[in-house]
C-alpha cells in the first residue's frame, strides 16, 4: 500500500505486545486479543505505567502545538478524536486495513488508528479540519466538490488526505499513479472514478 | 447555504460517533451469543457486575414491554432467553462509564451452553423443514403443458453468495432521556421502525420517542431494519438509566453480528424454441434467510418479480422458499433479492445459448419484455425501454464490433483471453409492500425568504437531499442556497416509510413539490394584490422575480415573502403523497405492484489471465434509463458506485463460514471488497434520451439499486474468457467467480 505507518518508533509487534497486556483499550485495536489474559501487573511495573499511565507527549496538530499527557497504549485516531475532537477524522476497521482514518504526520500520510499516539511526539500532524487556508478550501478540496468525488463522505476526510500527500509528492501524478497513490483507501459508496477525476483535477489546478 | 459536501471535504459532517455526547453519558456493549445453536442452560452475571466502571447489566427481564424486534413476523426477540440460534445473537447489554470497561466486564461473562445441530446451508434447512414461511409461488400462463412444445430444454443449478454492506460507518445509536421520553439519534434508513420498536420494547407511546437522523455513513439496506436493533438496546438504556447511552458497533462485531445479502440456491429449468424464443420458465429459489425472518420474505418476493428479469416469457412459474438456518438473519442489500433473482435466468439463458451453439446476447435480445407484453406477475408492461436501450447501446458502442475485438484478440493470445458480456436490465420500482408507497414533507419558508425542507427521506449518500433541493428550487424558482434540508425527524415527518427500495427521491421529492406548490399557490394570490393583477394564474415566479403574463414586474421573492407575511398568509406546508395506480393481491400472487420499471443495457469486456486465474474489467459501456434525471452527477455517481458493488458481488466478494457457523472472513484483509484498482479501466455511461416518467419529481426516474445488476454481465465475461481457453470448460455459475475459483475451474485435474 506504498504506506510508512509503521516504522515509527515502535515495531508493530511491539505495539501488539503493549495493546495487548494492558488490554485496556486494546479490544479497538485488536478485538481477539480483549479476551486475552491480562498478566497481573503491579502499579508501579514500568509497562504498566507506561500503558496506563500518564505519558506527557507533545506535538502540533494543524499547526497547534500540543501538550497533553496519554496512556501508552493510546492510538492517534483516539487522541484526535477523542482528546482532541477532532471528529473530522473517521474510524471505519480500526485496523489499518481501510484507510478513513488517514492524517499526514509530517507530511507523510499514515493511519492514524494503526499507530500510538505517543509515536507522534515531537511531529506535525494535519487533519482534514486543517486543510483549509482561513476560510478558503483547499484545492483538493474544491476539487472533491467540483468533481463530486465522494457519496456518503465517509470515507472523504480520508480521501482527502491521501490525495494531499500524493500531490505533494508528485504534483503530476498519472491516472495509474492517483490509482496507487489512492489504493490505500476504501470507498463502498464506489466513488472511486469521481474520485480519480477529482485528484487529477486538483493536480492540473495546483499546476495551472 | 454550506452544502453538505463541501462540511463532507472539509470534515465538519457529524455521524453518530462524531456527536458530542453529553455530561453523563454511559457506553454499552453487546454481550452476544458465540454459539450458532445451543441451548442456554445458565448464564453467569456475578463477576461481570462487580467489574470496574459497570452501570448494569440488561437481559430480557428488564424489558418493559415485548421481548420482541421482528418487523413483518415477529419472530425476532431483542434477548434471547433460553435458546439461541446464531453466532452474535443478544444475550445481555452491559452499561459502564467506558466502552473498554462495558467490553472487559462482557468478557466475564460466562454462558453454559448445550450445543444443538448447526444449520447453515438452505438446502438442508429445507430438507428438515426449517422454513421461515410456507414457499410462495408466482406463475403467468401454464408452464407444465408447455414445455412439450420446446425444442430446447435445459436445466441447471445456480449458486449466488451473500454480500457484506461495509458501510463505512458501523451501526451506531444514540439515546438520550428528556423530560417527556427519548430522543435518540440514529443511523437508520427507517426512523419510524426505530420509534415503532422502541415503543413496543418500553411499553410506552410512539409520541414520547423522537428519533432522528442526520445522515448515514452509507446504509445499502444493511441500516433498513438491522440499525433498529442498536437503536432499540441503546433506548433500553437509557429508559432504564435515565442517562444518555451510546452504542457504536466495532467494525468486527458489525461484521460477525449483523446480517447480509441472502445466499441464494436455486434450481431452473428453461425451454425454448428452434429460433430462440423462450417459451417456459421454471425456478425454484432457495433463500438463506438466516436465524429470523427480519425483511427475508419481503426480499423473496422481489426475488420472484424479476425472476425474468427483462424477458417476455409466456409461461413461468417461480416458487420461493425462505429457508432457516444459524446464520445471523439475513437483510435487504441494493437491489432487495432483485439480483439473485435476475442471475439465475442469466445462468439459465447462458447455458441454453452453450447447448444451442449460439451467443447467448442473441437469445437475450430476442426475448426483450416490450409494450403490450406482460410481467408474468400480471403487470402490463408500459414505456418500456428494454428495445430502446439495447438498441441506443448498440448504435453508440457497436455489439458486433466489440464482440469481434474479443474474438480477434483470443485467436492471437494463448494465455490471457478476454470474454464479453451484455447485461441488461429490468427493475420494478415500488415498494412491493403497497402501503409503504407514502411520504410526506414539511416545508416552511421562513421571513428571510430562506427555505426549510423535512421530508421521510435519510441522506446516505445517494444524494437525495440535493435533488430535493433540486426539487423545491425548481419549483419555487428559487435558488438553491435558499434552501436547507432538515434532519429526519419523527416529530416533523411521521410514519415514514424506510429510505428504501429507491424511492428515496420519487415518494419525497413528489410530497415536497406538493408542499411548495402549495404555498407557490398562496404566495401567487399575494403576489396578485400587490401587483393589482386580477388572475393569480397569470402568474409565475422565474428565477425568484414575479412575471406578470410572462413580463418581469419588480415584485422579487424577498419583497414577495415579506408581503405574504404581513398579510398573514400561511408560509408552511405539510403534503403528503402516494404512489397511485399500484396493488398486488396476495392471494392470487398477481397484480402491478411497480409503478414503472427502469431499463438500461450494458457491454461488458473482462481480460482473465489463464495462467494466474486473475482478471481486469477492461470496459463497462452502458445506456441507462435514468427518466429525466434531476441531477446527472449526483445520478452518474450513483450507478458508478452501484456498479462497483455489482462487480464486488459477482467476483471477489466472498463470505466464508465455517461448518459452525462461524464468519471467518471477519475483517477487510480477509473479505475484499472492490478497492480504487477494481474500477474497470474504461466505464462509460450513456443517458438515455425521452425516457419519461410520470411516476418520479420532474420526470426523473430512480437510480439507487438498478445499476447494481450490471456487475452480474462480469460474471459471465469471465465465463466466457475461460471458456474460449478451454472449450471444454464445464460452464458452471457459482458466484462469486473468486480468482480462485477461475483457477480452479481451468485446471480441474490439479487436486488442492
Ligand atoms: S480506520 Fe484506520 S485504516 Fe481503517
Ligand atoms: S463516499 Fe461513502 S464510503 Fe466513500
Amino acid at each position: 500500500m506504498g504506506r510508512n505507518s509503521k516504522s515509527k518508533g515502535l515495531s508493530r509487534r511491539q505495539f501488539i505486545t503493549r495493546a495487548g497486556t494492558g488490554a485496556v483499550g486494546s479490544y479497538v485495536l485488536f478485538p481477539a486479543l480483549g479476551k486475552a489474559e491480562t498478566k497481573n501487573l503491579s502499579d508501579n511495573d514500568p509497562q504498566q505505567k507506561y500503558l496506563l499511565g500518564d505519558n506527557p507527549l507533545s506535538l502540533s496538530v494543524n499547526g497547534k502545538n500540543i501538550k497533553t499527557k496519554v496512556r501508552g497504549n493510546t492510538t492517534l485516531v483516539e487522541l484526535l478524536r477523542d482528546h482532541l475532537n477532532l471528529t473530522g477524522t473517521k474510524v471505519a476497521c480500526n485496523n489499518g486495513e481501510c484507510g478513513s482514518c488517514s492524517v499526514l504526520l509530517d507530511g507523510k500520510v499514515v493511519y492514524s488508528c494503526h499507530m500510538l499516539a505517543l509515536d507522534a511526539q515531537g511531529k506535525s500532524v494535519t487533519t482534514v479540519e486543517g486543510l483549509m487556508d482561513g476560510n478558503k478550501l483547499s484545492v483538493v478540496q474544491q476539487a472533491f466538490i467540483e468533481k463530486d468525488g465522494l457519496q456518503c463522505g465517509f470515507c472523504t476526510p480520508g480521501q482527502v488526505m491521501a490525495a494531499t500527500a500524493l500531490l505533494s509528492k508528485n504534483p503530476h501524478p498519472t491516472k495509474d499513479e492517483v490509482k496507487e497513490g489512492m489504493s490505500g483507501n476504501f470507498c463502498r459508496c464506489g466513488a472511486y472514478p469521481k474520485i480519480i477525476d477529482s485528484v487529477l483535477t486538483a493536480a492540473e489546478k495546483l499546476n495551472s | 447555504m454550506k452544502r453538505d459536501i463541501e462540511n463532507h471535504v472539509t470534515g465538519i459532517s457529524k455521524f453518530v460517533d462524531d456527536f458530542p455526547t453529553l455530561d453523563g453519558t454511559l457506553e454499552a456493549y453487546l454481550f452476544y451469543s458465540e454459539k450458532a445453536h445451543a441451548e442456554i442452560l445458565n448464564i453467569d452475571y456475578a463477576s461481570a457486575l462487580k467489574s470496574e466502571g459497570v452501570a448494569d447489566i440488561l437481559t430480557a427481564n428488564d424489558i418493559p414491554g415485548e421481548n420482541q424486534i421482528g418487523g413483518i413476523i415477529k419472530d425476532e426477540m431483542l434477548f434471547a432467553e433460553h435458546e439461541v440460534e446464531f453466532i452474535g445473537e443478544p444475550i445481555a447489554l452491559v452499561i459502564a462509564d467506558t466502552k473498554e470497561n462495558a467490553k472487559k466486564a462482557s468478557n466475564k461473562i460466562v454462558v453454559e451452553y448445550k450445543d444443538l445441530p448447526v444449520v447453515t446451508d438452505p438446502r438442508e434447512a429445507y430438507e428438515k423443514g426449517l422454513l421461515i414461511r410456507p414457499p410462495q409461488i408466482f406463475s403467468g400462463g401454464d408452464v407444465d403443458s408447455a414445455w412439450s412444445g420446446c425444442d430446447v430444454v435445459v436445466e441447471g443449478k445456480v449458486d449466488s453468495g451473500g454480500q457484506e454492506h461495509l458501510y463505512l460507518e458501523t451501526q451506531a445509536s444514540y439515546a438520550v432521556p428528556t423530560d417527556s421520553g427519548l430522543k435518540i439519534y440514529s443511523s437508520t434508513q427507517s426512523p419510524t421502525v426505530v420509534q415503532r420498536t422502541i415503543s413496543n420494547v418500553l411499553n410506552i407511546p410512539m409520541h414520547r420517542i423522537e428519533v432522528d437522523v442526520l445522515r448515514l455513513g452509507g446504509g445499502f439496506g444493511g441500516k433498513e431494519d438491522q440499525a433498529t436493533i442498536w437503536a432499540v438496546l441503546s433506548a433500553l438504556a437509557a429508559y432504564k438509566l435515565n442517562r444518555p447511552v451510546k452504542l457504536v458497533l466495532s467494525r468486527m462485531d458489525d461484521l460477525k453480528i449483523t446480517g447480509k445479502r441472502h445466499p441464494y440456491s436455486s434450481d431452473y429449468k428453461i425451454g425454448l424454441s428452434k429460433d430462440g424464443k423462450i417459451l417456459a420458465y421454471e425456478v425454484t429459489f432457495y433463500q438463506n434467510a438466516g436465524a429470523f425472518a427480519d425483511l427475508s420474505t419481503a426480499i423473496l418476493e422481489r426475488t420472484l418479480f424479476h425472476a425474468a428479469n427483462c424477458y417476455a416469457i409466456p409461461n413461468v412459474k417461480a416458487t420461493g422458499i425462505s429457508c432457516k438456518t444459524n446464520l445471523p438473519p439475513n437483510t435487504a442489500f441494493r437491489g432487495f433479492g432483485g439480483p439473485q433473482g435476475m442471475f439465475v435466468i442469466e445462468a439459465a439463458l447462458h447455458k441454453a445459448a452453450d447447448v444451442m451453439g449460439i451467443d447467448v446476447d442473441i437469445l437475450q435480445q430476442k426475448n426483450l419484455i416490450a409494450d403490450n407484453d406482460v410481467y408474468f406477475y400480471g403487470q402490463k408492461v408500459e414505456n418500456a425501454q428494454a428495445v430502446n436501450s439495447w438498441q441506443t447501446a448498440d448504435e453508440k458502442f457497436n455489439l458486433d464490433k466489440l464482440k469481434k475485438e474479443v474474438r480477434n484478440f483470443n485467436e492471437q493470445n494463448e494465455r490471457f483471453k478476454k470474454g464479453f458480456a451484455v447485461m441488461p436490465i429490468s427493475f420494478g420500482i415500488s415498494f412491493t409492500n403497497s402501503f409503504l408507497n407514502q411520504a410526506s414533507a414539511l416545508v416552511h419558508v421562513y421571513t428571510d425568504g430562506s427555505v426549510g425542507v423535512s421530508t421521510a427521506a435519510v441522506e446516505m449518500g445517494q444524494g437525495v437531499n440535493e435533488k430535493i433541493i433540486e426539487v423545491c428550487s425548481r419549483t419555487f424558482s428559487i435558488s438553491k442556497n435558499r434552501i436547507k434540508i432538515e434532519t429526519t425527524n419523527t416529530t416533523r415527518i411521521a410514519n415514514t416509510s424506510p429510505t428504501a427500495a429507491s424511492t428515496g427521491a420519487d415518494l419525497n421529492g413528489n410530497a415536497a413539490k406538493i408542499a411548495c406548490d402549495n404555498i407557490l399557490e398562496r404566495l401567487k394570490i399575494i403576489a396578485a394584490q400587490e401587483l393589482n393583477a386580477k388572475d393569480s394564474e397569470k402568474l409565475s415566479i422565474e428565477n425568484e422575480q414575479v412575471y406578470l403574463e410572462g413580463q418581469e414586474t419588480d415584485l422579487g421573492w424577498d419583497e414577495l415573502i415579506q408581503a405574504a407575511y404581513l398579510s398573514r398568509t400561511n408560509l408552511s406546508s405539510h403534503a403528503y403523497y402516494a404512489t397511485p395506480d399500484i396493488y398486488f393481491d396476495r392471494d392470487k400472487n398477481i397484480g402491478s405492484p411497480f409503478a414503472y420499471h427502469v431499463y438500461g443495457t450494458s457491454f461488458i469486456t473482462v481480460t482473465v489471465d489463464c495462467l494466474l486465474g486473475i482478471y481486469k474489467f477492461d470496459s463497462v459501456k452502458i445506456v441507462h434509463d435514468f427518466g429525466k434525471s434531476l441531477h446527472r452527477l449526483i445520478d452518474l455517481g450513483q450507478a458508478e458506485g452501484a456498479l462497483a458493488q455489482g462487480i464486488g458481488w459477482m467476483t471477489m466478494e466472498e463470505l466464508v463460514q465455517s461448518a459452525n457457523g462461524e464468519l471467518k472472513s471477519n475483517t477487510l484483509s480477509t473479505y475484499k471488497i472492490p478497492d480504487i484498482y477494481s474500477v474497470p479501466d474504461e466505464v462509460i455511461i450513456e443517458f438515455l434520451e425521452n425516457s419519461e416518467n410520470r411516476f418520479g419529481p420532474f420526470n426523473s426516474k430512480a437510480i439507487g439499486e438498478p445499476p447494481f445488476m450490471y456487475g452480474i454481465g462480469v460474471y459471465f465475461a469471465i465465463l466466457n474468457a475461460m471458456k474460449s481457453f478451454d472449450p471444454n470448460l464445464e460452464l458452471f455459475y457459482n458466484a462469486p467467480i473468486t480468482p480462485e475459483k477461475v483457477l480452479l475451474a481451468l485446471y480441474p485435474e490439479v487436486k488442492v
